[in-house]
């Protein structure tokens, strides 16, 4: 078995993503049969937000993805030019 | 058939599936509720797929095969292998 550290990140991200499918799951197919006057409204954003915040999620992490690539490829090219 | 097409063809299907209700494309009249459910679906399958692929990389890396008398037996053995070489006249 995977030691200490190793452990507890594998399991954090496990809950991570239990938590996440739980709240997105009731978001997006439980809420819409749920009464309007019920508490539960109370903790979850209009349902438009279900779809943007996703969508405003991948273009960060795509922002990113594209920024580290170009931060590395900069600096593989840039020593020779330096010499 | 090749497989890229299959998958393909069925993706068009479930996508032609999804139009046709999300956008009322043939007048159905269907129940609002199925237009409610139905129009985040892309972006909830995919929700969905990240979920999955996080969960599986954080299982595997907590059960994760180590073996630490291995590693450090190969450390020694390294060790042993540097000192055997510099003593040859290998400079390290």
């Amino acid at each position: 078995m995977a030691t200490g550290t190793d452990q507890a990140a594998g399991m954090g991200l496990v809950g991570f993503s239990i938590l996440l499918f739980t709240y997105y799951t009731i978001w997006v197919i439980i809420l819409p049969f749920v009464d309007n006057d019920h508490l539960i409204h109370k903790y979850f954003l209009p349902r438009e937000y279900s779809v943007i915040l996703p969508g405003v999620a991948a273009l960060v992490l795509l922002l990113f993805i594209g920024t580290f690539i170009g931060v590395v490829t900069w600096k593989s090219h840039s020593p020779q030019k330096v010499d | 058939m090749t497989k890229l097409l299959e998958w393909v063809f069925c993706v068009l299907l479930l996508g032609v599936a999804w139009a046709l209700v999300t956008f009322d494309l043939l007048d159905l009249r269907l129940p609002p509720i199925y237009k409610e459910l139905a129009w985040p679906m892309p972006v909830y399958l995919l929700v969905l797929f990240g979920c999955y692929s996080i969960a599986t990389i954080g299982y595997r890396v907590a059960t994760f095969n180590d073996c630490e008398e291995a590693a450090k037996e190969l450390q020694t053995q390294i060790a042993e292998a540097k000192a055997d070489l510099r003593k040859k006249g290998l400079k390290l």
